[in-house]
């Protein structure tokens, strides 16, 4: 049970002068219950990669396999395909539309053909996941604040119970608080029913402190894929590819090349704090 | 130096009004709000979502006018309607998404919109495209597409477009929110270049605390009102007021504020990682 593509190639516009390639030769396995993070600038091929997984794009040549299945033949059932693999776009709060927030959850699953009782199940069920407080179930969506609008565009794909959760950037425009209270819900969800991440980000801070691998995307080409621990090591080549490693990395680097006794390899504030500490404790001891 | 603005006791409502046009509930959006900004400053504005930054901002531009008090902007009261236009030629606006704010088919016909809005002659109109294509390091782009740029290639020409309108004051609504970090780093260093070098007054609005340790000062808006106010170092020495506010602080300050509460010996506020790593070693 796994996403995987083999050789996939994406091109725009193909036949016309215009031809565009976005994706060159994808590999990748996606065990399930991963937390995978995506990075790489704009124009990459991040936003065509996700696209692919969820049918909402063909590929140009190559397959993908969700559960053993190629989901491009011809008798895949897409709308099946759908609900498995939920995605959630740049601002989804841009696509609410209904006159409550729990029609506008109902939505999914209405789609789904399920019986109305099994569709407010799975309305109540996300809308609790994702901590709304009961008060809003029955307001406009549009009265709400930013963070909880959001909260009710990401209830509205959990409702389909979706296996694999594909999320482009959903803590942009988010301030602080509000990005770090989303990117929780989403890892205890994670955890809690063992569904598979993709988190799209710009926010190397964010990727670090939550996702288990990283894959970087440059040039429609996947040129890295590991750790984070692994990815932000390469510092230089990050930044050849208008990206970078979390700012405290830096600073571990920095002390380490000035002879600063520190593990270099810190990604987090608290990784940096324990080794500094570490390493002043160690000077004083020495002196 | 100069006031470029003053704002004196803001107040601003929305109103939500029924289908009859009832009213139905009222949000003081801006709540009793007093400042001044000096032609030049580089001023930096923090807020959670719904703190009332934005609606603060749009009073700056004239797109929204007070409830109460009054809003000067180089001099002219922005409720006036006969100085809509001077208000909005002092003081212009660019907001989070660049592909809102591009309207031509190629670059230098999209920054030349503005000056041409206003009546300037042709020739002067070249002039001052070339010129604000330069300021952002754009010029090299002049005849491409806008289609064919990046995030901060596109949000640069937005910003040129409002300099080759010649403002006195750019306001900055979340110019890099849906930017990568590379794109980040070219607008930031685009305001800050016309800070310094043309002497712009810049206000920024942002939820990226990196962005603001460069303002001359940095107010922190709550509920409408003005929470905190101060130069950088002062704002980010509060660490858990910031939090409070549901806010956060540069990763270097966080790291330091952390190192000092088990006992390293730092002063408060650290901004840069340089800093940070000065005092360590």
């Amino acid at each position: 049970m796994s996403l995987i593509l083999d050789h996939v190639s994406y091109s725009y516009d193909v036949g016309t002068s215009y031809k565009q390639e976005a994706l060159k030769d994808i590999n990748i396995v996606i065990p399930d219950g991963q937390f995978v993070g995506l990075i790489g600038h704009t124009g990459s091929g991040k936003s065509t990669l996700i696209q692919l997984l969820n049918g909402l794009l063909k590929p140009t040549s190559g397959n993908i396999y969700y559960n053993g299945q190629d989901i491009n033949d011809s008798d895949y059932d897409r709308k099946t395909l759908r609900s498995k693999v939920g995605l959630v776009f740049q601002y989804p709060e841009h696509q609410l539309f209904e006159e409550n927030v729990f029609k506008d959850v109902c939505f999914g699953p209405k789609n789904l053909g399920l019986d109305e009782k099994e569709v407010n199940l799975r309305a109540y069920d996300a809308l609790e996941k994702v901590k709304l407080s009961h008060d809003y179930f029955y307001q406009s969506p549009f009265d709400l604040s930013g963070g909880q609008k959001r909260r009710v565009a990401i209830a509205g794909i959990l409702a389909m119970k979706p296996e694999v959760f594909i999320l482009d950037e959903p803590t942009a425009g988010l301030d602080p608080k509000g990005s770090e209270e989303i990117l929780t819900l989403i890892k205890n969800l994670q955890k809690d029913t063992g569904m598979t991440v993709i988190l799209v980000s710009h926010n190397m801070e964010d990727v670090a402190s939550y996702v288990d691998r990283i894959l970087v995307m440059n040039k429609g080409e996947l040129k890295m894929d590991g750790s984070p621990k692994d990815v932000f090591k390469k510092t230089e080549e990050l930044s050849n590819m208008g990206l970078r490693a979390p700012e405290v990395t830096y600073i571990v680097r920095e002390l380490r090349k000035k002879g600063f006794p520190v593990d270099d390899s810190a990604i987090t504030v608290s990784e940096a704090k324990e080794t500094i500490l570490n390493a002043l404790y160690h000077k004083i001891l020495n002196e | 130096m100069s006031k470029i603005v003053e704002i004196k006791k803001l107040l601003f409502d929305y109103i939500r009004r029924d289908e009859e046009g009832n009213v139905e509930g009222i949000t003081t959006a801006v709540d009793n709000v007093s400042l001044t900004i000096s032609q030049g400053d580089f001023v930096a504005i923090l807020g959670h979502n719904g703190s009332g930054k934005s609606t603060l901002a749009k009073h700056l531009n004239a797109i929204l006018y007070p409830t109460e008090g009054t809003v000067l902007v180089d001099g002219k009261d922005t409720s006036e309607e006969d100085n809509i236009w001077e208000v909005r030629q002092a003081a212009s606006m660019v907001f989070q998404n660049p592909d809102n704010q591009i309207i031509g088919q190629i670059v230098e016909e999209d920054v030349g919109f503005g000056p041409e809005n206003l009546g300037v002659p042709t020739p002067m109109i070249w002039e001052r495209v070339e010129k604000a294509l330069k300021a952002v390091n754009m010029y090299q782009f002049r005849s491409k597409s806008p289609n064919r740029l990046s995030g901060g290639q596109k949000q640069r020409v937005s910003i040129a477009g409002v300099l080759a309108m010649q403002p006195k004051c750019i306001v900055l609504d979340e110019p890099t929110a849906m930017l990568d970090p590379s794109g980040r780093e070219e607008v930031i260093e685009a305001i800050r270049e016309l800070n310094k070098k043309e002497n712009i007054t810049i206000i920024l609005i942002t939820h990226n605390m990196e962005e603001t340790i460069y303002a001359d000062k940095i107010y922190v808006m709550d509920e409408g009102k003005i929470a905190m106010e101060g130069t950088p170092r002062e704002i980010f020495s509060e660490v858990e007021k910031l939090k409070s506010l549901r806010l956060n602080v540069p990763q270097a300050t966080m790291l330091a504020y952390e190192l000092k509460k088990a006992g390293v010996p730092l002063p408060d506020g650290i901004l840069t990682k340089e800093e940070l790593i000065c005092h360590l070693s």
